[in-house]
C-alpha cells in the first residue's frame, strides 16, 4: 500500500513502507525523455543523466559514487523515451544519503565544461557499442520508420550527428527546465519510518522553488496509411525480422487487452526490464510457429508502455539458411490466425497466470519495487501498473481478437530486415 | 534478518538449503548437479544434453512441459556450465512441489526426441555464429583460450561447430545415464519458504530424483600462454578489449584480499580506479571494468572494455599505467577503509532480493564456504590488513603477465603496437 504526498513546490512523494526490509530503495523520476527533445538536440536528455554523475552543489565530483559505494549501496539511473530516473538503494538506515544526492542533483548539477566534453565520446562509446549489435540497428530503424512526426521517431541515445555536435549551454538549459519539483516523482520503498523520511525528505526538498511547468508535447503521429518496410544489409551472422504496429497510449482501455494479445502470441517476460533475462517463454504461437518449426532461434512480442501511442514489436531471430521471407509469413499468419479465431482457453490461462505471477517476480525487492512504481508513475500513474494486471483477469478472447483485428493490420505496420552479409575474414 | 540458512541433506545425497524472505512473496531457486562440461566425453555433449532437458520427457512432449509450467505461474531452466550443470526458476509458494517435480521429471527421464535434437543443433550452431560476430564475446573467448591452454575453461562448453554437428542423439542419451544423478546436488530456495513447505513438501519431490551421476575430479589447468590476439572485424563501430591472467581458486586463502584489490581497482563506483581513468576522466569508454572469476580449481582476473578503435592505444597505455598504480602507488588506507564499508554495507543491500539470496546461498554450499559465512563475513572483511591486500594485488595482479586480446574494427598490425609491457 502506497501514501502518496505533494509537497507545496509540487513534488509528487510515493512511500511504500516494507516493514522489516533491511534496505531503502530511493528513486526520483522526471517527465523529461527524449519524447521532449527536438531534431538537433536528440540525445541530449540521456547525455543529460550522464552529467549528474559529476557533482555540483554540496557534492564533488566522485561524491555520489564514494558516498553510495561506503554503503555498500547500488545506484544507476535510466534515461526512456518518455522518463529519466536516478536511484540509490541503501542500508535503511541510512536513506538521507540517498534523499541528499537526488537534492543535490536536482537543482545544483555543476555541468562544467571539461566534464562536458569528457563525457562526450563516453555517450558516442555507449551508442557504438550499440551500433556492434544489429538488434539496436535495426530496433532504431523501425522506430524512425514508424514515426515520422513524433520524437518517438529517435531513440534515447540519439543520432551520432547530434552527439558529435551538441554544445554544453543547450544541455545546461535542458537540465534548468526539466530538473525542477513540480516535473518530478519521488517513490521511497523499504524499511523505513513514514513520518521520519517525509521529514527528512520537506527538509531536503521542501525549499526548491517550482519552474514554470514545460510546455506540453503535442505532436501526434498521423495514421499511417500504409505499410512501410525498410531493408538493413550489413556484415552480420543472423538475419532479423523487427515488426511494430502502432498502439495507443498506456493509459487507454485497451491496454490490458493488448498485453493478453502479446502474451498469447509470444510469452510473457514482465513489464520490467531486467527480471527476465535469460528466460523463453515456449508454450505460445509464436514460438512453436517459429522456432519449434525451426524457421527461427527466438521470439519476442511486446507492447510497449508509452505515454503517447507506440508500437506492440515483435523480432523474429531468423534461423540459418531460412528465407527470412518465410520467417515473416509464418509470423503474419499467426496474426491473421488470431484476427480469424479467438485463442483457446487454455492459452488465456496461461497468458493470465504468466502475466500474474510475473508481478510478483518483477517486484521483488526493493530495488525492482522502486523501478516498477517509477516507471508507472511516469507512464502516467503508477497505481496503472495494479490495474493494468488485475485487469487482464476481465480480458476475454474475444477481446484478444478485437484489439488484433483493431490494431495488427498491414496499413498500420512498419517491417525492417536485418539481412546479414557475410562477414569477410 | 538471520543470515544463517538452514540445510538438509536428502536420502538420495541432494543438499537443500533455504531461506525464508517473506516480504517478496515467491520462490526463487537455483541449483546444479555434477553433469556438466567436466563430465563429457565427447566435447559438446554435456551443453546439448542440458539445452534438451526441456525438450520433452517420457511422459510430456516438449509442448506440453512447457505448457505445464508455465500453467503454474513458473520459471525453469537449465544451463550448462564448465564444472557443472545449473538449473533455476521462480515460482508462487502454492507450484513449488509441482515446479520441483517437473523439474525431476526433466532431470530423470528426458526423452531427446530426434526433432528437438535437430532443433537444438541449429540454435547451439546459430549461437556460436552469433558470438563470432560479437566484439566482446569474440575478445573474451580468445583470452580464456590463453588464460587455460586445452582445459575446459579455456573451452566453449557448446564445443566447435564440427563437434556440434558430429553429435547423435544416444551420445546424448550415454551421457545422461552416466553423468546425471543425485549425488552431491545442490537445491538452494529463498523468497515465500518455510520448513513444512520445503521438507515436509518439496524434499519428498527431490528425493524421488535417482541416477548414476559422480562429481568429476577436475584437471588443474596448466599455466596460462600469454598472447596477444587481434580479431578484426572491420564492420563493427567499437572494439572491445579483454585483458587478464590468471589467479586463484575461490578456496584459496588470498580470495578476500585479492578480491578487495579487485574491487578498489576496477569495480566499486564508477568501476573504481580503472573506470575513473579512463572512463571519468579520459572519456574512452562506456565500460571499463575489472572481474575477479574464482572457480573450483583455478581462477582469472581480467579487463573488460569498449572502445572507438581510433582510442585503442590511449585505452591499452591506461590499462598499463593503472595496473602499474596500483604497485607504485597502492591503495590507501582511505580507499581500504572505503572497500571495507562497502562490502560490510552490500550485505544489507545486495541480498534484498529472492534470486540474489538463492544466489548467495548457492555459492555458499557450492565452494563449501559454510552456513555461517554471512555471519562471519563482516569479521572476515574488517580484519583484512592492508599489507594483505598489497600483497594480493602485487602477487596477482602484474600487466606484464596479461595476455591481452582485440575484437573489432582493427587490424592485425596493431598486434605490436598494443603489447602491454
Amino acid at each position: 500500500m502506497a501514501t502518496v504526498t505533494k509537497l507545496d513546490n509540487g513534488l509528487k512523494v510515493i512511500l511504500k513502507q516494507i516493514p522489516g526490509a533491511t534496505a531503502v530503495s530511493v528513486w526520483i523520476g522526471y517527465h523529461i525523455g527524449s519524447r521532449n527533445e527536438r531534431p538537433g538536440m536528440t540525445g541530449s536528455t540521456h547525455w543529460v543523466e550522464h552529467m549528474l554523475f559529476k557533482g555540483g552543489g554540496k557534492l564533488k565530483k566522485g561524491d555520489i559514487d564514494l558516498l553510495i559505494g561506503r554503503l555498500g549501496g547500488k545506484l544507476n539511473a535510466f534515461t526512456d523515451t518518455d522518463f529519466t530516473a536516478y536511484f540509490e538503494t541503501v542500508p535503511a538506515d541510512a536513506f538521507d544519503t540517498a534523499l541528499f544526492i537526488e537534492a543535490e542533483r536536482m537543482r545544483n548539477a555543476a555541468f562544467e565544461q571539461k566534464e562536458f566534453e569528457s563525457e562526450r565520446t563516453v555517450v558516442i562509446s555507449e551508442r557504438e557499442g550499440a551500433e556492434n549489435m544489429p538488434e539496436f540497428v535495426a530496433e532504431e530503424e523501425l522506430w524512425s520508420n514508424a514515426f515520422h512526426i513524433h520524437p518517438y521517431h529517435w531513440l534515447p541515445i540519439g543520432w551520432k550527428q547530434d552527439l558529435q555536435r551538441l554544445d554544453r549551454d543547450t544541455m545546461y538549459r535542458h537540465y534548468l527546465r526539466y530538473y525542477a519539483p513540480n516535473n518530478a516523482a519521488m517513490v521511497v520503498v523499504g524499511g523505513f519510518d513514514e513520518a521520519a523520511i517525509m521529514e527528512k525528505i520537506r527538509q531536503r526538498f521542501g525549499g526548491f522553488k517550482p519552474e514554470q511547468p514545460p510546455e506540453p508535447m503535442n505532436l501526434k503521429e498521423p495514421p499511417q496509411m500504409g505499410e512501410r518496410r525498410s531493408v538493413i544489409r550489413k556484415p552480420g551472422s543472423l538475419d532479423h525480422i523487427f515488426a511494430g504496429w502502432h498502439i495507443p497510449e498506456f493509459s487507454h482501455d485497451d491496454t490490458p487487452k493488448l498485453a493478453m494479445l502479446s502474451a498469447v502470441l509470444a510469452g510473457w517476460r514482465g513489464y520490467h526490464p531486467f527480471a527476465a533475462i535469460g528466460w523463453q517463454p515456449r508454450s505460445n504461437r509464436l514460438y512453436k510457429a517459429l522456432v519449434e518449426a525451426k524457421l527461427a532461434i527466438d521470439v519476442t512480442c511486446r507492447a510497449e508502455v508509452k505515454i503517447d501511442p507506440g508500437l506492440l514489436v515483435s523480432h523474429v531471430a531468423v534461423r540459418s539458411g531460412v528465407p527470412p521471407e518465410k520467417a515473416e509469413r509464418v509470423l503474419f499468419n499467426e496474426i491473421e490466425k488470431i484476427k480469424q479465431k479467438p485463442p483457446a482457453k487454455v492459452e488465456l490461462d496461461v497468458a493470465r497466470t504468466q502475466i500474474r505471477a510475473w508481478s510478483g517476480f518483477e517486484n521483488d525487492g526493493v530495488t525492482y519495487q522502486g523501478m516498477i512504481t517509477t516507471f508507472f508513475e511516469m507512464a502516467g500513474g503508477f497505481e496503472k501498473y495494479d490495474h493494468t494486471i488485475s485487469a487482464v483477469d476481465r480480458v476475454t478472447a474475444k477481446d484478444i481478437q478485437d484489439v488484433a483485428r483493431k490494431y495488427l493490420t498491414e496499413n498500420n505496420r512498419t517491417v525492417v530486415h536485418f539481412l546479414a552479409e557475410e562477414v569477410k575474414a | 534478518m538471520s543470515l544463517q540458512p538452514q540445510r538438509i541433506v536428502l536420502d538420495n545425497g541432494i543438499a537443500v538449503l533455504y531461506h525464508p524472505m517473506p516480504a517478496n512473496p515467491f520462490v526463487a531457486f537455483h541449483g546444479c548437479l555434477w553433469a556438466g562440461t567436466a563430465s563429457e566425453d565427447k566435447r559438446g555433449v554435456a551443453e546439448f544434453t542440458a539445452r534438451l532437458l526441456l525438450g520433452g520427457t517420457k511422459t510430456r512432449k516438449s509442448s506440453k512441459l512447457a505448457e505445464d509450467i508455465e500453467k503454474l505461474g513458473a520459471t525453469l531452466e537449465f544451463r550448462n556450465a564448465e564444472e557443472a550443470v545449473h538449473f533455476g526458476g521462480k515460482c508462487p509458494r502454492e507450484t513449488a512441489p509441482r515446479v520441483f517435480g517437473i523439474m525431476v521429471d526433466c532431470l530423470s527421464n528426458p526423452s531427446f526426441p530426434q526433432s528437438e535434437v535437430e532443433k537444438e543443433r541449429g540454435e547451439i550452431l546459430d549461437e556460436i555464429k552469433m558470438d563470432m560476430d560479437d566484439t566482446a564475446r569474440r575478445a573474451a573467448k580468445e583470452l580464456m583460450a590463453s588464460l587455460y591452454p586445452n582445459h575446459l575453461y579455456g573451452k566453449d562448453p557448446r564445443g566447435e561447430v564440427t563437434d556440434v554437428k558430429r553429435i547423435k542423439r544416444s551420445d546424448l542419451v550415454s551421457h545422461h545415464k552416466a553423468s546425471y544423478g543425485p549425488k552431491g546436488m545442490i537445491v538452494v530456495m529463498s523468497g515465500d519458504v518455510d520448513r513444512g513447505l520445503v521438507e515436509k513438501r518439496i524434499s519428498p519431490v527431490l528425493s524421488r530424483f535417482e541416477g548414476e551421476g559422480e562429481r568429476p575430479k577436475l584437471p588443474v589447468p596448466a599455466p596460462a600462454k600469454k598472447a596477444t590476439k587481434i580479431i578484426p572485424m572491420p564492420h563493427k563501430s567499437q572494439a572491445d578489449i579483454a585483458v587478464g591472467l590468471r589467479a586463484i581458486p575461490r578456496n584459496h586463502k588470498d580470495f578476500h584480499a585479492l578480491n578487495m584489490a579487485n574491487l578498489l581497482f576496477g569495480r566499486i563506483g564508477m568501476y573504481g580506479r580503472l573506470g575513473k581513468n579512463l572512463r571519468d576522466t579520459q572519456g574512452l569508454a562506456y565500460y571499463s571494468f575489472s572481474t575477479l572469476d574464482p572457480r573450483l580449481v583455478a581462477g582469472h582476473w581480467a579487463i573488460a572494455m569498449g572502445v572507438n578503435p581510433e582510442n585503442l592505444r590511449k585505452a591499452v597505455d591506461g590499462i598499463r599505467l593503472e595496473t602499474d598504480r596500483l604497485h607504485k602507488e597502492p591503495l590507501t588506507d582511505q580507499e581500504i577503509s572505503d572497500g571495507k564499508d562497502n562490502q560490510i554495507g552490500s550485505l544489507k543491500v545486495s541480498l534484498e532480493r529472492n534470486a540474489e539470496m538463492a544466489g548467495e546461498l548457492f555459492r555458499m554450499e557450492y565452494f563449501g564456504l559454510g552456513l555461517d559465512y554471512l555471519k562471519r563475513f563482516p569479521e572476515m572483511i574488517r580484519s583484512l590488513t592492508a599489507e594483505q591486500i598489497h600483497e594480493a594485488a602485487e602477487k596477482y595482479i602484474r600487466i606484464e603477465d596479461c595476455s591481452l586480446a582485440v575484437a573489432g574494427p582493427v587490424g592485425r598490425d596493431q598486434e605490436k603496437k598494443l603489447q602491454l609491457s
